[in-house]
């Protein structure tokens, strides 16, 4: 079984995945783009479940029940952050977040 | 009822503290209303109290095992605080006159205070006065006694300071509660000391362990110096020489505060403390001459300071000073029964004597000077006659009751000395000195004030009923309170003593001294200032001998000379210190206070208010954290031989 | 599977009652009723918190073991409750001037508190984990709550973007710990641990569980957002933010790093000591450049959190009930310091410390409590704070002597921070004198918390006594 999928794989596809997302929300100036890469940590974080329980506990589910309980937060958070947004930017006109900086010092 | 009363003494301290709750928070725009409430909750407390007092008196039991229960209020591992109630018939006598005077002392308030525009503060500080002094009183514990010693002080300061609007009053507030702090910081020193050393604090526990001190390893060093640093709260509090300052000058406050305060109850509360810690005064020998010692120099030196006072409540307050020396004496000579039997008798003339002192002040309006008034006691019958009673008694005039407590002092006094101490016998002649000194200048005010010729005073009447009717009451308790005592029926040294109960054979000769010397000073009162209407005689005498008055007027110089000492040697010293703080200490403070400062408003510079740069720093610090973790754990697993 | 519902009777009480409330706010339209709804929250919220105290002791797991139900549970459920209503009773005059939807104020407290006892009662990572995110939620829904209100909005966005990375952090950890520990229920792990599955994975996983919890508890370095957020959000909330949110975050820590990790305890314990001290440090400093006073409060909660820390990382029954302790005090403090702020805000429209000048005088009763609660905050005897920091710090002074003595200097540095908003209540002669008349709930509230500080300050033995069973309790059943 030299060329089958071992749990390292996936392992390491998770993390790229999630330093991809940290990557996009350092850097990404505006707060949509960085609400999709925390999608993307999220999917990191889903892969890793499902991975983790296809290979080391078959017999249960509870990473893949998780994963949807994961992905359904999501959903949520993604609603807020954009019904925020709209408000955002009818408020202060503007998306971008170095424009969020009346609270600071 | 006397079983309640037992079961629920917290109760007694407890309806006070109700009031005072009430007062101020509910109560407080209606005056009338809130005086009913504290006399309600103060006359439920003096029936409780009383019926206490009943039940312990009549059952010896108590004599040997006091009744004591408590919970536990602080606790650590190896360090417990319970906070208790502990009656015995000592406790239980100073309830019932706590409650009792502070009972009459409300009622005679409402007369006093009438008008006053702060009348129902007044009556919820005394509330909480009363509250504090009975928890003082019943508590088993030497922090929770310590808690309530410093609220008595509170209630004392605010109480002196009521009138604010009074330059004067506001400065007394403050000194008595400085100098008091003086005395109160060395005691808490002894308390902590005795934690460390006998770790604990409870009465009874302490009571059964400092006798042994030698087996705890306890040296007589140490523990003589518990004894001295404890003793200053005492000496502050009951204003022994050299802290009695602030006590002629608390009488600024309203009169009935002096009455109930700084007469009868707070300023007794360190005597009642040393009697309480009688255990541990008697393990070190010379702290008890201490006591005795500077006891009985007070009573003297108090004594002839109030003899060319011309204010009505500073020669009071002096008697007072005087009186506590006693007390003080008696429990240095190693009699409870007699100081707390002075504490008592005293408690009743002393109170009576500032009521009836507070009603003449009330109708002169305030004039305080005993050379301008005169003849009142036909204007005022009640108070000059209830005075009069209060004068017999302190005196020493048989059977009123002060005579029968000094006769006990002096007794145990003169048997002191006799049992080889010879500086017993220089304790003897300064309380017999006093004795004659005490009837001499509280008959020389008598005298003045209610006797000899009327001066101009042409709208003064006898006080309402409410101020009367306390007055009445004291003077037949004045009259009657030491009969218990005599001794021929010694009840009261089978109820509280110290170590074995002792009545002594009466000592007719002693009690005919005390009453010689007391008819002398009140002859001598009579001669220079009732008979010579003109007082030429005593105002040559003043003359005469202008170093001895003055210095006895200017109260020793006293006052002056710790003005004296804070003004040259206290800021002199300050000045030397003050260039070594300015050039070393503050550079090196302010230098810290600077970079605190500093590297606060540095600091706020990282919260940039970018979101982004919020997150750069989390994921480097989860990076750090990861990292470090790894290593650490490494470390470890190394150690444990291989990852598995 | 037998569902033991008796076991739940505060999560469901709590949810139906807030699903009421906000059926009640579509069904009755009127504005004037909307007023109702908070007061009819908190008598729904006083009969859940005597449910919750009758059912003390009623111990026990279900769900599978994915709920549990015992002493630690209740203690920290009794907190939330309480955190809760004083920040309804005080917030009322508030909502009615500064909020206009109270319904969604109303259930969306509610809802978070009911996050709160969900992620600390729960026994396996996926109930944790949406405890978690319902508290987050709906707190962040609150800090934006004032939609008119560009800092409030500004606040709440901060705060989406942080917590949902951070959650990203924690789940990836969580997840990092399931695939080296193979199972997800604590308890399982702590067995598993024991018997052996160490491997890099699981030490990953636990460095970022510790940045996930140590973001939510506000603890240095993960505690960025915290001033930000506490100062644009409607100040009820922040305190709410600060007390419960964190109260709630520290249970779970609890929960999670002495129920599956104690046997890893010398690996983390060095690890918390440095944040606890980081924590100290950045908060105390940072509050002194402070001139407004939800801000400052902000920087002194971060501070507060790291004192709370040192009870973890004794990690035993002490540390346990200090942190208990410290928590169920730290309740009053706050809520008393930030109601003060609401009620001044309400009247004066402002924050800034320097308009709190002559408050003594203009609101006596807001100006003892703001003093009281801040010497508590400061450790002063014999208020609560002092007690309860005795108690943290006893229990690490035989392992970390030098987190106490940091503590200790630290804690005398903040009284001054603390001291600088007193002299400016009594000392500074007030712009504007008029009495600055407080609600009468808000009254009330100010007194609760004045008298459980100074109770609790003189007479701690009760509150202590309970902590120390439940913590004896909490480390038997582990």
């Amino acid at each position: 079984m030299a060329g089958a999928l071992n749990p390292s794989y996936f392992v390491v596809l998770s993390a790229a995945l999630f330093t991809i997302g940290i990557y996009g929300a350092l850097s990404k100036k505006n707060a949509i783009a960085v609400l999709i890469s925390i999608e993307l940590m999220l999917g990191a974080v889903n892969i890793n479940l499902v991975a983790f329980n296809k290979y080391f506990t078959p017999e249960a589910f509870s990473g893949q029940i998780f994963a949807i309980f994961v992905i359904t937060v999501a959903a949520v958070e993604v609603g807020l952050g954009l019904a925020l947004i709209i408000a955002l930017c009818r408020r202060r006109n503007t998306t971008a977040l170095d424009d969020l900086d009346w609270l600071k010092w | 009822m006397i079983e309640f009363a037992l079961n629920y003494a917290w109760l007694v301290p407890l309806l006070p503290v109700l009031s005072f709750l009430t007062i101020v928070f509910l109560t407080r725009p209606w005056a009338r209303l809130s005086s009913a409430v504290a006399i309600g909750a103060m006359l439920g407390s003096f029936l409780l109290a009383s019926s206490l007092a009943w039940g312990v008196f009549t059952n010896p039991a108590f004599i040997e095992e006091p009744l004591h229960y408590s919970l536990r209020w602080l606790g650590m591992e190896g360090f417990t605080v319970n906070a208790g109630i502990l009656i015995d018939p000592a406790s239980a006598m100073m309830l019932f006159m706590v409650s009792l005077v502070a009972l009459l002392v409300q009622i005679y308030s409402t007369g006093y205070m009438k008008g006053d525009p702060h009348y129902s503060l007044f009556f919820a500080y005394l509330s909480l006065f009363a509250a504090s002094m009975l928890g003082l009183v019943i508590s088993s514990n030497l922090l929770q006694m310590f808690i309530f010693w410093e609220l008595v002080g509170l209630c004392s300061y605010l109480l002196i300071g009521f009138y604010t609007y009074k330059v004067s009053a506001r400065e007394a507030a403050k000194k008595a509660f400085i100098t008091t702090r003086i005395g109160d910081f060395g005691m808490l020193l002894g308390i902590l000391f005795l934690q460390i050393q006998f770790n604990t604090l409870d009465l009874l526990e302490l009571a059964a362990v400092i006798p042994n001190f030698a087996q705890l390893g306890v040296s007589l060093g140490l523990l003589t110096l518990i004894a001295i640093l404890f003793f200053l709260g005492p000496v502050a509090k009951s204003g022994q020489f050299p802290l009695h300052v602030w006590l002629p000058d608390a009488m600024e406050g309203p009169t009935p505060v002096s009455a109930l305060i700084h007469a009868a109850t707070m300023v007794v509360a360190g005597v009642y403390l040393v009697g309480r810690m009688l255990f541990l005064f008697v393990e070190v020998p010379g702290s008890l001459t201490v006591v005795a010692f500077i006891g009985a120099f007070t009573a003297l030196f108090a004594a002839t300071i109030a003899v060319t006072q011309r204010e009505i409540k500073r020669i009071l307050a002096y008697s007072t000073v005087s009186q506590l020396g006693y007390m003080m004496l008696a429990l240095g000579v190693g009699s409870l029964s007699a100081s707390l039997f002075h504490l008592w008798t005293h408690a009743f003339f002393k109170a009576l004597m500032f009521l009836a002192a507070g009603s003449v002040l009330h109708a002169l309006h305030n004039k305080a000077d005993v050379w301008e008034m005169g003849g009142l006691i036909r204007k005022m019958p009640i108070t000059g006659w209830t005075f009069v009673v209060g004068g017999l008694a302190i005196a020493g005039i048989p059977p009123f009751a002060g005579f029968w407590s000094k006769d006990e002092i002096l007794l145990v006094t003169w048997e002191y000395a006799r049992h080889g101490h010879a500086l017993g016998y220089l304790f003897f002649a300064f309380a017999a000195l006093t004795a004659f000194l005490t009837a001499f200048y509280i008959w020389r005010l008598i005298f003045l004030v209610f006797f000899g010729p009327e001066k101009a005073n042409d709208h003064v009447h006898e006080s309402p009923l409410s101020m009367t009717l306390p007055l009445l009451v004291l003077a037949v308790l004045s009259g009657v309170a030491g009969l218990i005592g005599t001794p021929w029926t010694n009840l009261w040294s089978t109820w509280i003593h110290f170590g074995d109960a002792h009545s002594g054979e009466p000592a007719y000769l002693l009690m005919l001294l005390s009453v010689v010397l007391a008819l002398a000073g009140i002859g001598l009162a009579f001669i220079l200032y009732c008979k010579d209407q003109d007082k030429q005689a005593a105002r040559s005498l003043a003359k005469k001998y202008p170093a001895l008055y003055n210095l006895s007027y200017r109260k020793y110089y006293i006052d002056e000379a710790y003005t004296w000492f804070t003004r040259k040697i206290v800021d002199g010293g300050a000045k030397v210190i003050y260039l070594f703080d300015i050039y070393l200490v503050d550079g090196v403070v302010n230098g810290l206070a600077a970079l605190t400062k500093g590297s606060g408003q540095g600091l706020k510079y990282l919260q940039t208010g970018k979101l982004q740069t919020y997150a750069l720093i989390f994921f480097l610090a989860v990076l750090v954290l990861t990292v470090a973790f790894n290593l650490d754990s490494a470390n470890a697993l190394a150690h444990l031989g291989g990852v598995k | 599977m037998n569902i033991d519902f008796s076991l739940l009777i505060t999560e469901i009480s709590l949810a139906i009652l807030g699903l009421t409330v906000f059926t009640l706010g579509l069904i009755l339209p009127a504005k004037s009723s909307q007023k109702g709804l908070g007061t009819f929250s908190l008598c729904g919220l006083l009969v859940i918190l005597a449910l919750t105290i009758a059912s003390w002791g009623n111990q026990g797991e279900t769900l599978g073991g994915m709920y549990l139900a015992d002493y630690f549970t209740s203690f920290f459920k009794i907190l939330s409750l309480t955190a809760l209503i004083l920040v309804i009773l005080g917030s009322k005059n508030y909502v009615n001037s500064q909020i206009e939807n109270h319904l969604e104020y109303y259930s969306t407290l509610i809802f978070a508190t009911l996050g709160m006892i969900i992620m600390f009662s729960a026994g396996d990572f996926i109930t944790l984990y949406l405890g978690l995110e319902l508290m987050t939620i709906s707190f962040i829904v609150l800090t934006s709550f004032r939609r008119t209100n560009g800092k409030s909005l500004e606040a709440g966005m901060k705060y989406l973007l942080l917590a949902g990375l951070s959650s990203a952090v924690l789940l990836y950890g969580l997840s990092l710990v399931y695939g080296a520990a193979g199972t997800v229920f604590i308890k399982e792990i702590a067995g598993n641990i024991a018997q052996g599955y160490f491997n890099p994975l699981l030490i990953v996983g636990l460095a970022m569980l510790i940045a996930g919890f140590g973001f939510k508890i506000s603890a240095a370095p993960f505690h960025m957002w915290a001033p930000d957020v506490y100062e644009g959000a409607p100040t009820p909330v922040t305190a709410f933010l600060a007390v419960g949110s964190k109260a709630a975050s520290f249970a779970v820590l609890i929960r999670v790093f002495l129920g599956a990790f104690l046997e890893m305890q010398e690996q983390w314990t060095m690890l918390i000591a440095f944040l606890a001290a980081l924590s100290m440090l950045i908060g105390n400093l940072t509050a002194f450049a402070q001139t407004n006073i939800k801000r400052m409060l902000a920087f002194s909660s971060i501070a507060q959190a790291g004192y709370i820390l040192v009870g973890l990382v004794a990690a035993n029954e002490a540390g346990i009930k200090g942190v208990m302790f410290y928590s169920f005090i730290y309740v009053f403090a706050t809520i008393g310091a930030f109601t003060v702020v609401s009620e001044v805000y309400n009247k004066t429209g402002s924050d800034d410390i320097a308009d709190y000048a002559g408050l003594s005088q203009r609101a006596p009763l807001a100006a003892v409590v703001l003093l009281i609660s801040m010497l508590s905050m400061a450790g002063i005897p014999p208020l609560a704070g002092f007690t309860g920091k005795y108690y943290l710090f006893i229990t690490v002074v035989q392992d970390y002597l030098w987190l106490v003595y940091l503590g200790l200097i630290l804690s005398m540095v903040s009284v001054y921070y603390y001291l600088r908003v007193v002299l400016v209540m009594f000392r500074d002669e007030p712009a504007d004198p008029a009495p600055l008349k407080l609600g009468s709930t808000a009254s009330l509230t100010l007194w609760l918390t004045l008298a459980a500080t100074l109770f609790l300050g003189i007479y701690p033995w009760p509150l202590a006594k309970l902590a120390n069973t439940v913590a004896i309790a909490f480390l038997a059943g582990l």
